[in-house]
């Protein structure tokens, strides 16, 4: 079990608030990763459900049980800091058996739950360093054996592959999502990395300024981003916007010309429209129906290996960045004007709220 | 490899500075050593450097004086100071470091320092004269505790401050109250903080001349005190008083010296890093 409900969770430190009035629910053995940029407010949620901090207002409850007043030890949780948080004091085996020790476990059955988890990470010819003799990824592997040695209801991570490098963290995340699969605990899983993001979980939660944008599997966040911030937020290279407002007709008026959708949004309306990259397309000679052509100049062509990425200018002065496969290169020249595409299905508008 | 002619200048001047300083420092603990092995008869004249060496003065001090009770009053009334200044230290400066506030808020501990030792000494008489408390240990432990708990506190904040505040958090997750995850998790990793804290408060405790001065009688006489009472109004026996110097000295050398990698930081190092 391990069903985490937030319920108009408010949180301030002195006047400014963190926390906007969260409202989550996240499902029993759900991996649920929180996404957003630095400083949205991630780890002061994780926080709050540790109980590391004390809510300003609102409930949290973990399989329908109020815990917002409960301590840390109380709520059976585990947490894995981006740090690691690994006593430098203790062994390996300490470190992993500190938990069941606060539980009065005997130190038989300790050692054997230690032993238990450290077979099941590869740490059992470690047991006896201490963590400063250990490398990163060891650590790492520490934190998380400390984690599950428990069995906790939810397990909490923060940013824990943010030190590792790249080869590494691409093992841990496997290693992780394995755990998640055979444990099946609730997994609530922090980082700032949207791929990791894509590639993990169940469901992401995109955060911005303390506020959920959007609630939705990988699909759904990258096909049909909710808000402007979740568009522009989550793809690589970012989607390209456009500023423009609805005409008569319920045509887009955009700096490339006007196009044709279905919206209903009012005349008038300021918007903000966007297309990804993959989605520019050079225009077909065969021209299909919804396809828009628009005349730009080539103005930068960088190679990706499989991919290249383009930078085109409209003479209106709007930027457009394409993604070309490998084998397309050849039909983009620098410093010529081509035409280009744009279905009008894949365009996503999003209404400038005023303020 | 060239080697400059300024760059060998500069070496040569540093090094013979460090040798005048290590000579202006060295030489008062070689003339005490002397005066402490000079026959009686020529105590009090340090114009003499050729003499027979006698251990009279130390075989005096060691079986027919006060100074081996000197040294347990000033060892023990230490070594009891420092135990509580790092029982109510400690707490103290992890508060401080994990304070969010006014990071100011710090150098509140150092106030006490700051104060000239007058004027704490007559209310502290008149409180210790009332609790009948003069010419008592525990007295003089009451006083030094003034000074070497916001010392061994203020020493403290910065080992403090080295341990991330992640590893309490993650101790009381693992099951622990936050007072267990102090002691259990915290604590053990600032132990070379508290040893070397420790082994300054003692040091400052075993160096008081002025609170022990006014609060001690011939029971409760600490070894600075006993030194000084060698200037006695027949003259100074400087000899006796060598020795006595001597003994006061050299484990205070010895755990200085222990403890210099940490001294830094613990006297420097509790500074606020904005
Ligand atoms: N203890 C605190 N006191 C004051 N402000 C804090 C505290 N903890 C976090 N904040 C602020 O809250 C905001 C969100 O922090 P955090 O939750 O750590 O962001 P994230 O993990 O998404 O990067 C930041 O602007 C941070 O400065
Ligand atoms: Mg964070």
């Amino acid at each position: 079990m391990g069903q985490v409900d937030f319920k108009n969770l408010r949180k301030s430190f002195g006047s400014t608030n963190i926390i906007d009035g969260l409202n989550l629910e996240i499902h029993n053995s759900e991996f649920l990763v929180l996404l957003g940029p630095s400083g949205c407010g991630k780890s002061t949620t994780l926080r709050l459900l540790a109980g590391l901090e004390s809510v300003s207002s609102g409930t949290i409850s973990i399989d329908g049980c109020d815990v917002t007043e409960l301590e840390p030890r109380d709520r059976d949780i585990a947490m894995v800091f981006q740090n690691y948080a690994l006593y430098p004091t203790m062994t390996v085996e300490q470190n992993i058996g500190f938990g069941l020790k606060a539980k009065k476990m005997s130190p038989k059955l300790i050692k054997e739950k230690v032993n238990e988890v450290a077979d099941l990470l590869g740490l059992t010819h470690l047991l006896n360093r201490k963590p400063n003799a250990l490398s990163g990824g060891q650590q790492q592997r520490v934190a998380i054996g400390r984690a599950i040695v428990r069995k906790p209801k939810v397990f909490l991570f923060d940013e824990p592959l943010s030190n590792l490098d790249a080869n590494l963290r691409l093992e841990m995340r496997a290693e992780i999502m394995k755990l998640h699969r055979e444990l099946g605990a609730t997994t609530i899983f922090v980082t700032h990395d949207q791929e990791e993001a894509m590639a993990m979980a169940d469901r992401i939660v995109i955060m911005d300024k303390g506020l959920i944008e959007q609630v939705g599997t990988p699909t759904e966040i990258y096909f049909q981003p909710k808000t402007r911030m979740v568009a522009g937020f989550i793809g690589n290279p970012s989607m390209n916007f456009m500023k423009g407002e609805i005409s008569k007709n319920s045509e887009l008026k955009l700096p490339i010309g006007n196009i044709k959708v279905n919206t209903i949004l009012n005349l008038g309306q300021h918007i903000d429209v966007g297309i990804r990259p993959e989605k520019i397309k050079l225009a077909d000679p065969k021209r299909k129906p919804n396809e828009n052509i628009v005349r730009v100049m080539v103005t930068n062509i960088e190679l990706l290996g499989p991919r290249a990425i383009v930078k085109m200018e409209h003479e209106s002065g709007q930027v457009l960045t394409s993604v070309v496969d490998h084998d397309e290169i050849g039909k983009y020249e620098l410093g010529t004007n081509i035409s280009i595409s744009l279905a009008s299905n894949a365009l996503h508008i999003f209404p400038k709220i005023k303020d | 490899m060239i080697v400059s002619f300024e760059n060998r200048l500069s070496r040569f001047l540093g090094t013979t500075a460090i040798f005048i300083a290590i000579i202006l420092v060295l030489f008062p603990f070689l003339w005490i050593f002397l005066e402490s092995i000079k026959p009686p008869s020529l105590g009090g004249r340090p114009d003499i450097w050729r003499f027979e060496p006698s251990w009279e003065n130390w075989h005096e001090i060691v079986f027919n004086s006060n100074v081996p009770l000197n040294i347990l009053n000033s060892f023990f009334i230490a070594l009891i100071t420092v135990v509580i200044s790092l029982i109510c230290g400690a707490p103290a400066a992890y508060a401080f470091s994990r304070f969010r506030g006014f990071q100011g808020a710090r150098y509140s501990i150092l106030a006490a320092e700051m104060m000239p030792p007058a004027i704490l000494i007559l209310p502290l008489f008149l409180l210790l004269y009332k609790l009948e408390l003069i010419d008592s240990r525990v007295g003089v432990i009451t006083a030094h505790l003034t000074f070497v708990v916001p010392v061994v506190a203020w020493f403290l904040i910065g080992f403090f401050d080295e341990v991330p505040k992640d590893l309490e958090d993650q101790a009381m997750i693992d099951g622990y109250t936050r007072f267990q995850a102090f002691y259990k998790v915290i604590l053990p990793a600032v132990r070379p903080g508290l040893a070397a804290a420790g082994i300054f408060g003692f040091v400052l405790s075993w160096n008081d001349l002025f609170y022990s001065l006014l609060l001690t009688g011939a029971e409760s006489r600490t070894l600075p005190v006993a030194i000084a009472g060698f200037w006695t109004f027949r003259g100074i026996e400087l000899g006796k008083m060598a020795v006595a110097i001597l003994i006061a000295v050299i484990p205070v050398l010895i755990l200085s010296y222990s403890i210099q990698k940490h001294l830094i930081r613990g006297i420097g190092g509790s500074g606020v890093k904005y």
